[in-house]
């Protein structure tokens, strides 16, 4: 199957490139289609934990997108209450199947450390994020320091 | 006189003939009631192209001739700009199959052109397969065979594809590309496989490389699909399961009537026909009432009392000109005010009242008053479509009771013919009036808007005249309501004619 042979390569490359930002790979080799990761951002205010994320690829991948989701509460203009993340190069209509994980991976680290306000999840943190930005950077720290996972050791 | 008397012997023999002597010797009478309707109708299109600003001019085709029709466009600009017939087919489809516009923009600069509709990639065409990253042959592989980066099997390479872009993929990848987009209703805009390439697949690829029957004819209906509805001239007809096509030269908000089903539509939006209000507006409108309509219901009930004897009285024809069935008052369903103040100069309940001084009033105050304006409007549309449909009975009951009157020798079939044309055109009036409430609501308070409800007010009192008259036909004089027929066609098309120009 197109989805087995295509996953097992990605995988591979992943964990042989050994990334700055996302770690601690888990898959069940029984499963290829669902991933777990840790999310390690740069930019303040998440730079104080890392995230976990789920990876659910369809059974018709790579000719349909995969779908991420945060296992860990972030307070985050683009991530909603449940995990949910709304990111372009995995929308329906914008997925291209010769897109990696990887380069998935690295539009969503970029998207946490820079948020956009501009296409937000949660209007209400976009709006703080705009008009006191002071304010939001305090709770989302706080917001870290409560829910985030410890850093795997820099 | 004569044809009535032919008639009744007909009708009183009619128990001893049999019926097909019935039928060979009615041809008689009705040919001569044809032949005066065909020169009816040839006075009507000579008049109608000119006098009616309603008419639209539209064709129904079917499906082969709407491909026929497509081909011919394409054809044509294929050989003006000397490009392939899969290509001319693309240019179109994204300029709205405006051919001159096309040709203009390719001879200013054919590479912008070529990059903008997709044809061509955004930056130069990748390098040569055997290099490209996304074929890879891997050094430590025995066989020099190159790798699809989209399920990383090394294949032959007469088993890859690229577009003008130069990505190359296997086909298998591409088949299964082509058919998850294509379930998901993507048909001519399917793109390239690559990350961040936008190039469009052409048809002739997408037909080559799919095998499975359904997914195909599926391809081929959605691509159908998007050609008709990029084409300003074409429309589907939105009756169910109707597979015609109209097609008109331009595109106006007026109504046309699939021959096939029947269904009548505005050509513009493709919603219900809805002249004197516009497309953006009724759109507006029905959003709001399917809003607000449980309020607008919970308030506008279906019965009303008879202002005078308090009696409970429920509508059962579409004639807003109530009489009490038990004190014989003449009142107005709609203002429930005494029918005596309907006359033409009189007659207002068809206008809003504006609250003056609202701007003055508490919040509150100045919601409850555009609740008031909103309800005021809303049951006159309400009530409009409500009458239309009553119309439906009182035409049923008056087919009865001609029934009746021919079978009692009371004149012939054809005598009340003229009801029917009446009842029809009453519903026509109605259908206007009843879309002149969205347009009124929305429009700007001003002299417009006075002379506009104005206009409606008197399109109003003519329609109740009529309504009144047809359903007591019996008693009114034809002549007397073949006037009223004219005088309320008038003021429709009064209505009407500032929006058509």
């Amino acid at each position: 199957m197109t989805s087995t042979r295509r996953l097992q390569k990605e995988l591979a490359d992943l964990r042989s490139s050994d990334l700055k930002s996302f770690k601690d790979i888990q898959v069940d080799e029984a499963n290829l289609l669902v991933w777990n990761g840790l999310i390690i951002p740069e930019n303040p205010p998440y730079n104080k934990g890392a995230f976990r994320i789920e990876i659910n690829f369809p059974a018709e991948y790579p000719f349909k997108p995969p779908k991420i989701c945060f296992k860990t509460k972030i307070y985050h203009p683009n991530i909603d209450e449940k995990g949910q993340v709304c990111l372009p190069i995995i929308s329906a209509e914008n997925w291209k199947p010769a897109t990696k994980t990887d380069q998935v991976i690295q539009a969503l680290i970029a998207l946490v450390n820079d948020p956009e306000p501009e296409h937000p999840l949660r209007a209400d943190l976009a709006e703080e994020f705009q008009k006191d930005r002071k304010k939001f950077f305090k709770t989302a720290e706080d917001f870290t320091r409560k829910h985030s996972e410890k850093r795997p050791n820099e | 006189m004569k044809v009535r008397s032919i008639l009744n012997n007909q009708l009183i023999n009619m128990s001893n003939d049999s019926d097909m002597d019935y039928s060979s010797e009615d041809n008689e009478c009705e040919y001569d009631y044809y032949n005066t309707g065909v020169a009816d109708v040839d006075i009507e299109q000579i008049d109608r192209k000119n006098m009616d600003s309603e008419y639209l001019e539209f064709k129904c085709l079917n499906v082969e001739e709407v491909e026929k029709l497509l081909n011919e466009s394409v054809e044509h600009l294929s050989n003006t700009i000397h490009l392939m017939p899969s290509l001319a087919k693309v240019l179109l489809l994204e300029h709205s199959w405006q051919a001159n516009e096309i040709i203009e923009k390719y001879n200013r600069n054919p590479n912008a052109l070529l990059i903008r509709s997709r044809i061509k990639p955004h930056n130069a065409p990748a390098r040569k397969p055997s290099s490209n990253e996304h074929m890879s042959s891997t050094s430590h592989q025995s066989s020099s065979q190159p790798v699809c980066s989209v399920c990383t099997s090394s294949q032959p390479s007469q088993n890859f594809f690229n577009l003008s872009c130069g990505h190359p993929f296997c086909k298998e990848c591409w088949a299964s590309h082509f058919e998850t987009q294509i379930n998901q209703g993507i048909s001519t805009a399917i793109g390239c496989m690559a990350s961040k390439c936008n190039v469009r697949v052409p048809e002739e690829l997408v037909l080559s490389l799919l095998t499975k029957p359904n997914i195909r004819d599926k391809y081929q209906q959605f691509t159908f699909s998007d050609y008709v509805k990029s084409h300003p001239q074409l429309r589907f007809c939105p009756g169910a399961n109707c597979q015609i096509i109209i097609q008109c030269k331009i595109m106006e908000p007026k109504k046309a009537t699939c021959s096939s089903c029947n269904i009548s539509f505005c050509f513009k939006c493709g919603s219900d026909y809805h002249a004197p209000t516009d497309c953006q507006v009724i759109k507006k409108w029905l959003t709001k009432c399917a809003d607000d309509s449980e309020t607008a219901n919970y308030i506008s009930a279906h019965t009303k009392d008879c202002p005078k004897c308090n009696i409970c009285i429920e509508k059962n024809g579409g004639c807003n000109h109530m009489q009490c069935f038990s004190c014989r008052y003449d009142f107005c369903w709609m203002c429930m005010g005494d029918w005596k103040t309907h006359g033409s100069e009189y007659y207002e309940c068809s206008r809003y009242k504006e609250y003056p001084n609202i701007a003055n009033e508490s919040v509150h105050a100045q919601a409850r008053e555009a609740l008031k304006k909103y309800l005021h409007y809303y049951e006159r549309w309400e009530n409009h479509s409500k009458s239309l449909q009553l119309e439906e009975q009182t035409l049923a009951a008056m087919r009865e009771r001609i029934n009746t009157k021919v079978m009692n020798g009371l004149g012939t079939w054809i005598d009340w013919q003229h009801l029917f044309n009446a009842a029809a055109l009453l519903a026509k009036c109605r259908y206007t009036l009843q879309y002149t409430y969205p347009y009124a609501y929305f429009m700007e308070a001003g002299s417009r808007k006075d002379l506009f409800e104005y206009q409606q007010a008197q399109l109003e009192a003519e329609i109740e005249n009529l309504s009144w008259k047809i359903e007591r036909a019996e008693t009114t004089d034809r002549g007397d309501l073949e006037n009223q027929m004219d005088v309320s066609e008038k003021r429709r098309i009064t209505l009407l004619t500032d929006f058509f120009q």
